[in-house]
């Protein structure tokens, strides 16, 4: 056995990567919990791909078939039920915790030099995982996921001169057809897991090159701060986390089975009570506050060019926010807690409304 | 290797000649992919439907049919037939005819239209597209509306 090891890494090197994870420190201060979450993201996306493939097995991207074969999932399927409610389940806890991550990385200041590129890949990251939920959600092809996929398509058309073009894109022509629904299948499956895979990388590889970010609180109140070794300690609490997570995805998968609606008619009047999913509920809320014009301008237009530079701004934060410990610092705090309030209550009310 | 007088080396010469070729072939090969993503469409110029499946309704209600890929409404009022694209202006959901109300109704944000496709409450920003109703023998013929120009 020795002598394979020997044989494999001499041809590998592979014992370079065992001896830096022998090596690999975390800090261990007040805000160390807030590591753990990258790391049940990745759990959570593995849920993803593994029940991802196995619905794939079954299910058969076309107008017709669609959502007969989610039928066929949820009915005969042996235990299809609970895989189609795992994967449901694991995505919203992804998308959940994708939030909490990126929150928590915010409000600690984790982006700044030198991980502005952590922070961008990041903010793609999180791009892609509202575009798995996006994509994926039409794919069962029931009335609420049709509406809700043809305002969701139509929200560039509002942008000038190249938003129109995005719609046609997504959609696969003027309107949602059934072009849309092997399209969306296309980027579910295949477009979005090549690109998170290949952006996951980096940011992991970045993750590792820069270290754990330290608040500057902490790194001003000690000279020294303790760390434990990521092998086992780290590793171990995180695996506690995991098994925790999984237990709760598959408990909620078991009590609430995720449903599904009456087949989408692409000729049918929009159903009453269209929503979309809970993580864009907020943005949802927010479209509904506009009035119809604003200064002449469409209020649709005006919102979305809103949100729009809302996103650029945040995408490159890191080149805003410069100074450590700066006043700058303190401001972005208190507007991150005013966002995840705004959101909580948008949400609600959108929930409820 | 840089020879007097010269601006560039060599050696940069040949890298900028390989990164603008490689770019150029790249580009080239964008058009294609770009074209090929999106498909051609074409909204119907008419559409031409049966009167027998429209002789029986009463005032006020309101029937079904395809637009190319999109759902038109018939509404039949005192004066004819009007025809619209039965989506919303706003956020391109599909409406429906309240009979109660005599309004049209976007479900996806709360969008009225009056009886005669104009926007009257909610976001939507336009009027209901309309459509030109042509009563020809057996067939109701379904028009674009033609704008005229000033001349």
């Amino acid at each position: 056995m020795r002598k394979f090891k020997d044989w494999f890494y001499e041809r590998t090197g592979f014992d370079d990567f065992i001896n830096f994870l022998k090596k690999k420190n975390v800090p261990r201060h007040m805000y160390t919990f807030w590591y753990y979450w990258g790391g049940a993201i990745l759990v959570l996306f593995f849920i993803q791909i593994i029940t991802g493939i196995m619905l794939l097995l079954y299910y058969k991207p076309t107008v017709e078939a669609a959502h007969k074969s989610v039928v066929k999932i949820m009915n005969e399927v042996p235990l299809g039920w609970i895989i189609r409610s795992i994967h449901r389940w694991s995505a919203y806890l992804m998308i959940a915790f994708v939030f909490v991550h990126l929150f928590s990385t915010l409000i600690l200041k984790a982006y700044r030099k030198p991980r502005e590129i952590t922070w961008i890949t990041g903010c793609l990251l999180f791009i892609i995982t509202l575009a798995f939920g996006f994509t994926g959600y039409l794919l069962p092809w029931d009335e609420v996921s049709l509406a809700a996929t043809k305002v969701g398509t139509d929200i560039p058309r509002t942008i000038p001169i190249i938003g129109i073009w995005i719609t046609k894109l997504l959609r696969g022509g003027e309107d949602v057809t059934e072009e849309t629904l092997t399209r969306f299948f296309a980027f579910h499956v295949c477009v979005l897991p090549l690109l998170i895979f290949a952006i996951i990388g980096i940011h992991l590889i970045l993750v590792q090159k820069h270290g754990m970010s330290i608040p500057i609180s902490i790194e001003k109140k000690k000279n020294t701060i303790p760390h434990i070794p990521f092998y086992p300690n780290f590793l171990y609490r995180e695996i506690i986390f995991w098994l925790l997570i999984v237990g709760i995805v598959i408990t909620l998968a078991f009590l609430f089975p995720a449903s599904l609606g009456k087949e989408a008619d692409l000729m049918a009047p929009t159903p009453k009570g269209v929503k979309p999913e809970w993580y864009f509920l907020f943005l949802f809320q927010t479209l509904k506050l506009f009035p119809s014009k604003i200064l002449s301008i469409p209020g649709d237009t005006f919102a979305v060019l809103l949100i729009l530079i809302a996103g650029i701004i945040f995408f490159f934060l890191p080149f805003l926010d410069k100074k450590p410990a700066g006043k700058s610092g303190k401001l972005i705090t208190y507007f991150v807690y005013l966002l995840i309030i705004y959101m909580i209550v948008m949400t609600i009310w959108g929930y409820v409304s | 290797m840089k020879i007097k007088y010269s601006i560039l080396s060599r050696r940069k010469f040949l890298n900028s000649l390989l990164s603008g070729w490689i770019i150029t072939f790249f580009s080239t090969l964008l058009y294609p992919i770009i074209k090929f993503v999106f498909p051609p469409y074409q909204e119907p110029n008419e559409v031409i439907l049966p009167v027998a499946q429209f002789e029986d309704m009463a005032l006020f209600s309101a029937k079904n049919f395809s637009w190319g890929n999109k759902p038109g409404i018939l509404l039949k009022k005192e004066e004819g037939l009007l025809a619209f694209i039965a989506v919303c202006t706003h956020f391109d959901c599909n409406v429906t005819w309240l009979p109660k109300e005599k309004k049209f109704f976007c479900a996806c944000h709360n969008g009225w239209y009056d009886e005669n496709g104009i926007n009257i409450a909610g976001p939507p920003p336009a009027p209901l597209k309309k459509l030109v109703v042509e009563v020809k023998g057996e067939n109701i013929i379904i028009r674009k509306e033609v704008k005229l120009e000033k001349i």
